[in-house]
């Protein structure tokens, strides 16, 4: 993500991550989850149907919702029920007895060769008829024998009084994840005209977000409170780090985000909830850990190289060009000025003079990159 | 943006005071604070252990005479035999000895049957009702919030909510009282440049100011302005609470008993903690749940227990009840991937010393399901809080949740 020559497709991969992705802690095989990123990566930007049948059929899914064990008779409902308020039609669009009849028709689509033995990696998807319930259901209205693909097929057709339901869904959620919460209702119907007229592509809901007037006014900058993953990504490119990703990932737990572990079917919960007092720490323990490591390996990075070339010979004028850098030179007159006085305090808190010497630089933007990091203004793009 | 602002002292890390402004939050809510609750209640705190996925409360508080429950459950049943009776028709798991013995000592109310009307079947939406306390989902702040901002709102104590948590609860969402969130106290700190640690409080004094909501960014700014004082105040009282304690009871291994343990900390070290609020999840069993539960149900069981024998060690559990929920049961025809899903009413605990021991509410009644299999609700889970926030918090369940909510009983309102 960070280094992506195709950023977009990575930030799209993210977004299915945060969307849906299944948790290695119940799924043990590393593979299997390796590949439903890969899946989400070759799909990101596809017919929405051909992504959530390649998910339904994904053996890490199959295994973190409980659907290889759904059979004909005694039917688990996990994943039908997820499918359509998690992943697809949101909550309230759909009958109890809709789950019902959804979990019977993806009765049969299971794995094979999920075993210790290998480490849980060698499980493949199997359409099994011997667990698969052939009778009639009546899903969202409509009746007939269907399968699995039928029971998709008709979800992502579905449509109600204010038009196809994937189409408003899923239009609402990338405009949420690439602009604000609660898009403008016009926007939704927009989205879900693209989204029908595409014939259910991803790719034209997101051109048309990425073209959207509305996408450029100036409330819909710094409203996106960047997840942890993306704050570690943000920070490491913006103080020209070291590739190294050890620190960001050792943290990402305690930041709230083990990458591929959500602790539910639900995924993350985006925005505020990102932050408290122990997941702030937590971005303050990872940035301090990069900007304060002088030695030769792990994250790390240069002080000097961030003024290199430029007028430092102030503390105005330094925090000026690392605000600049950071985007944060947004913060109230008195903010600004703190940072000025932290630059030119003496250890004591006395008032000094900051100059531009090798020793204050170790010491000074040292501490002065992780304040504006560890900032409010930061926390969010 | 107009604020009001004085000056105060933060201590920050022991060793140095420095000043800073006093967050709007805290203003705003002071007024509340004077028609604050009488003293006696004011030393008392809760506990509440969520369970997160839906525990399946049927092998919890087994109804191990009623015949259907076998039928109910061939694959997953709990054999009668194995059952720790609480009278002719309850018994609790096998592994539940902890909450056994605490039920032996009179210390334990179970509460049978809780739930709402028209129960969503969702995790997500259910965890939110119960986290609001409105099944309509309307209100954005927990049900907890709203007494803090009510009762606790403006008194100056960082720590009068505190989750032990990776992420803030909603239940303690409020307005005007910010929660400190952790799971382990060690880095529960803002973290400075160890080369230089006389410039730790330069550090921390610009901290605080970056953090005093004067953005014209966005709301949320205030919002992570507010994370970042709360951090800073919470974290200095915080760091000693664990200094020299020696436990008095044997905690499980594991997030809760760890959990637990630092509860037991913060509560003896006399900061003001009212509400202290811990997380334990695995319960939404759908599959082989005899092999995922029965761990679990020991760890709550054995947690609980710790917990209790410490504070009796410490010689506090007078003013401690603990409350567990959890977002729903589950239903009481098993699966056929030897699991349950999504059900509806549950069975829940309440632990101390002012509980009123018993069972309340009647067995699950497995002879009358709705269309989707699932058991009527008894209880209404309003009473359920209600019943905690006016006789154990002193507060006005009314105005917090609404009227029309019986209270249970099961706190006894005369203990002092």
């Amino acid at each position: 993500m960070a280094f992506s020559p195709r950023p977009l497709e990575e930030k799209m991969t993210y977004f299915w991550n945060l969307h849906w992705t299944s948790g290695i802690s119940k799924v043990r095989g590393v593979t299997l989850i390796l590949n439903q990123n890969r899946t989400e990566r070759q799909f990101a930007v596809a017919r929405f149907d051909d992504l959530v049948l390649k998910i339904s059929q994904d053996p890490a899914m199959l295994v973190w919702l409980d659907n290889w064990l759904n059979r004909a008779g005694r039917p688990n409902e996990n994943y039908g029920r997820e499918l359509m308020e998690l992943f697809t039609l949101g909550i309230g669009r759909y009958t109890e007895s809709d789950v019902r009849e959804v979990a019977r028709a993806l009765t049969g689509w299971t794995v094979q060769n999920y075993r210790q033995s290998d480490d849980y990696n060698g499980a493949t998807f199997v359409d099994n008829p011997a667990v698969h319930d052939f009778g009639p259901k009546t899903i969202l209205g409509q009746t007939g024998s269907w399968d699995g693909a039928d029971a998709i097929r008709i979800i992502l057709g579905h449509g109600d009084s204010e038009g196809s339901v994937s189409g408003r869904f899923l239009g609402a959620k990338l405009w949420t994840f690439f602009a604000y919460e609660d898009p403008p209702r016009y926007v939704v119907d927009e989205l879900r005209d693209v989204y029908v007229s595409s014939d259910h592509s991803i790719r034209e809901v997101v051109r048309r977000i990425l073209v959207h007037p509305e996408f450029y006014e100036a409330h819909t900058r710094k409203t996106w409170v960047r997840s942890p993953a993306e704050y570690g990504v943000a920070a490491i490119r913006m103080i020209e780090a070291t590739s190294d990703f050890d620190v960001a990932a050792r943290q990402l737990g305690t930041m709230g985000q083990i990458l591929f572990n959500p602790e539910d079917a639900k995924g993350w919960d985006w925005g505020a909830s990102w932050m408290n007092t122990g997941t702030l720490f937590a971005r303050s323990t990872m940035v301090n850990t990069i900007c304060t490591n002088r030695g030769s390996s792990g994250s790390r990075f240069d002080p000097g190289r961030l003024l290199a070339g430029r007028d430092a010979s102030t503390a105005e004028k330094v925090v000026d060009i690392l605000a600049d850098r950071f985007n944060v030179a947004d913060v109230s007159p008195r903010v600004r000025a703190a940072w000025v006085e932290y630059m030119n305090a003496n250890d004591d808190g006395s008032r000094g003079n900051w100059t531009n010497t090798a020793a204050n630089v170790d010491r000074k933007v040292r501490g002065l990159v992780h304040l504006m990091l560890t900032g409010p203004a930061f926390h969010l793009a | 943006m107009p604020i009001s602002r004085r000056d105060f002292l933060v201590r920050t890390s022991g060793f140095v005071t420095v000043s800073a402004m006093v967050p709007r939050w805290a203003v705003k809510g002071a007024k509340f604070f004077e028609e604050s609750v009488a003293a006696d209640f004011a030393s008392r705190t809760l506990v509440v252990l969520e369970l997160a996925g839906g525990n399946d409360d049927l092998n919890t508080v087994v109804p191990y005479t009623d015949a259907l429950y076998l039928q109910l459950r061939s694959r997953i049943g709990v054999a009668a035999n194995a059952i720790l009776p609480l009278d002719a028709r309850l018994g609790f798991n096998p592994v539940m000895t902890g909450l056994k013995s605490l039920w032996d000592a009179g210390r334990l109310a179970v509460v049978e049957n809780v739930g709402y009307p028209n129960s969503s079947l969702s995790h997500f939406a259910a965890r939110d009702v119960w986290h609001t306390a409105d099944p309509q989902l309307a209100v954005r702040h927990g049900w907890l919030g709203r007494w803090a901002d009510r009762y606790v709102a403006g008194n100056g104590n960082p720590l009068s909510c505190t989750a032990i948590s990776q992420s803030l609860p909603r239940t303690l969402l409020a307005d005007n009282v910010g929660v400190p969130s952790f799971v382990n106290l060690a880095s529960y700190q803002y973290a400075t440049d160890g080369q230089y640690p006389a410039d730790r409080n330069n550090q921390i004094r610009a901290f605080l100011v970056q953090n005093g909501g004067e953005y014209e960014v966005a709301n949320t700014v205030d919002t992570l302005s507010q994370v970042g004082q709360d951090g800073i105040r919470s974290s200095d009282i915080l760091q000693t609470v664990g200094t020299g304690y020696v436990p008095g009871g044997t905690y499980p291994a594991g997030t809760l008993g760890a959990g637990l343990l630092l509860i037991a900390q913060i509560i003896n070290a006399n900061v003001g903690a009212r509400i202290l609020y811990i997380t334990f999840g695995g319960f939404d069993n759908h599959a082989t749940q005899n092999t995922d539960q029965p761990p679990l149900l020991t760890t709550v069981s054995n947690g609980i227990k710790a917990l209790f024998d410490d504070l009796d060690a410490h010689g506090k559990s007078h003013d401690v009840l603990l409350m567990t929920w959890s977002e729903f049961g589950r239903r009481p025809q098993d699966n056929g991937s030897n699991g349950t899903d999504h059900g509806t009413a549950g069975a829940h605990f309440v632990v101390g010393d002012a509980v009123r021991p018993g069972i309340y509410g009647n067995p699950p009644d497995l002879a009358h399901l709705d269309s989707n299999g699932n058991r009527a609700i008894q209880n209404d889970f309003r009473s359920y809080y209600g019943t905690i926030l006016q006789d154990w918090l002193g507060a006005d369940a009314a105005a917090i949740l609404g009227s029309g909510y019986p209270n249970l009983g099961f706190v006894d309102r005369a203990y002092a």
